[in-house]
């Protein structure tokens, strides 16, 4: 999965020489954390996140007087005097996991995504990476969840898809995590369908043990 | 002792799913065969089924979407929309006979033959939406007597509550917005369980803000957790609201032995349940309650189940 298919378009950007107070009123408008400032030709120059913006706000502790009067005197500042210059950009053929990971690392709250120009295409936000994941998990559409412990070793996947195929179920999302008994995973297919008797039935049938929900509710007792 | 009405109808088991599906028509064939042998069925009142008036079923279900059904079951589709929801020709005909089945329980309990009832009628109906089939149901049974009692009674505020393991998406997205039923369900957690709704956040929409209640299970958790939520949840929710009617969407694969799910309940936790839901309708709704079969997979122990669960309504506990 690339940026290029997952990133915000379409987006609102404004000029340099924007007033911040009209700029603040758009962002709220239109409900956006991440401002794209862009030249004519679309060069991206900088970005107000909402952080730049209350930075540069008067503080609401103030009498009511005394907030106005601070406003007027922000009110011919432009979005040039706040906005964030010193950006990561990323590119449209950076993948998902290039993006989780630079976001983890960088713990920052979105990405500018430029061309090899330098030209604006699209924001990453972490909002948009988590539609992507509830897109990847397919947990949007109906489905059960199946908890399965396999061996570490090769040829168990197969094994489980073959049963689901045969099954004629569709496969909606499989993880493959850690299992706290060494030398196994935990394998947990998210099957999109309610019927899914059969499916465990054979997967039982060939060996496979199906996560004893006991196990979970002794996991959460406090030891 | 109460009155209790039992909708029995043999066209219910027309609905063919095939050799394989767990929504079979033994499900309800051997509930009436308990119901026989333990001499139960003398002491209900059995009524057949006619076929629901559509307009009800208009009331829930999109006018294209029914008609898209009828067509799939006359060209001998073996299945509607998803592998999930197995159709025969007689299914759509089925179907309207459910739907009518439980209206005709309404019926009773208004002109006061019966106290209450059970509905043993198939195909089930709590996932079902507006336009689309799901997870085995095709009209939605429970949502549409809500409707029926609010509109051919009068009646304001009728209370929804679902035991079935899975989540009712259909019958909450049919009442979202609606501050004039209050849908409660429990269920087995969406993260594991089908159909992935039905999360504590979810609490209506609109005017029906607060008028949609969520209590997910973990797997495993079994009749504690049901006791806990259940009280903890339902009740304060129940007296809040006042209902007038209870519908109840009644699911017994919560049982730990049945595949569908993990929750692990047991046939203790089922009774707390059967005993809470009498309770309820005892003070808040004059005893006016009937109670329509969802899902239930374990052919051996769904009839002694469904069994507890009509004793306890018509009071005869042993």
């Amino acid at each position: 999965m690339f940026v290029k298919e997952r990133m915000a378009t379409g987006l609102v950007t404004v000029g340099p020489e924007m007033k911040i107070l009209e700029a603040r009123q758009l962002m709220i408008e239109k409900n956006i954390r991440h401002l794209p400032v862009v030249d004519d030709a679309g060069q991206l120059l900088g970005l107000v996140s909402d952080r730049d913006m209350r930075d540069a706000m008067p503080s609401r502790l103030l009498e009511p007087q005394d907030y106005k009067n601070s406003l007027e005197k922000i009110g011919n500042n432009t979005v040039s005097d706040i906005m964030t210059v010193d950006l990561l950009r990323i590119f449209p053929y950076y993948t998902i996991q290039d993006t989780l990971l630079l976001m983890q690392k960088k713990k920052v709250g979105a990405f500018p995504v430029v061309n090899d120009e330098g030209t604006l295409q699209g924001i990453m936000s972490t909002r948009d990476l988590l539609k992507a994941f509830v897109n990847v998990l397919n947990i949007d559409e109906p489905g059960s969840l199946l908890c399965i412990v396999v061996e570490n070793k090769p040829g168990q996947m197969k094994k489980i898809v073959d049963v689901i195929t045969e099954e004629n179920i569709s496969l909606g999302s499989v993880l493959v995590a850690r299992y706290w008994e060494k030398g196994k995973r935990a394998v947990f297919p998210y099957l999109l369908t309610n019927n899914v008797i059969t499916v465990k039935k054979r997967l039982q049938g060939l060996g496979f043990e199906m996560i004893d929900p006991m196990q979970w509710y002794i996991d959460q007792l406090p030891s | 002792m109460n009155r209790t009405g039992l909708v029995y109808d043999e066209r219910f088991l027309l609905h063919d799913t095939g050799l394989y599906h767990p929504e079979c028509a033994d499900r309800i064939r051997v509930i009436y065969k308990h119901l026989v042998e333990t001499g139960i069925i003398e002491k209900l009142v059995v009524i057949g089924a006619e076929k629901a008036n559509q307009r009800w079923i208009e009331q829930v279900h999109n006018i294209h979407y029914i008609m898209k059904f009828e067509e799939s079951c006359m060209y001998g589709l073996t299945e509607f929309d998803h592998p999930d929801n197995a159709i025969c020709r007689d299914t759509y005909e089925t179907a309207f006979l459910a739907v009518g089945g439980v209206l005709k329980a309404v019926d009773r309990i208004m002109d006061g033959t019966i106290d209450n009832a059970f509905c043993a009628v198939r195909p089930p109906g709590h996932h079902a939406e507006l336009d689309k089939p799901m997870g085995f149901c095709y009209f939605n049974n429970v949502a549409i007597a809500a409707r029926y009692v609010q509109q051919e009674y009068g009646i304001e505020r009728v209370a929804v509550i679902d035991f079935d393991v899975h989540h009712g998406n259909g019958t909450q997205h049919t009442f979202d917005s609606d501050p004039s039923v209050l849908y409660y369900s429990i269920h087995e957690h969406p993260s594991f369980a089908y159909p992935g709704t039905g999360r504590e956040f979810e609490t209506g929409t609109g005017k029906g803000k607060g008028f949609t209640v969520n209590s997910p299970v973990l797997p495993g958790r079994g009749d504690n957790d049901y006791c806990k939520l259940l009280t903890q949840d339902l009740v304060p929710a129940m007296k809040k609201f006042n209902p007038e009617f209870i519908l109840i969407s009644a699911g017994f694969d919560a049982h730990e032995t049945d595949l569908m799910s993990g929750t692990m309940l047991t046939a203790d936790g089922y009774d707390f349940i059967s005993n809470l839901m009498m309770n309820l309708a005892n003070r808040f709704t004059d005893g006016k309650v009937v109670s329509v079969l969802e899902g239930g997979y374990n052919l051996e122990v769904l009839p002694v189940l469904v069994e507890n669960h009509i004793r306890t309504l018509a009071g005869l506990r042993r």
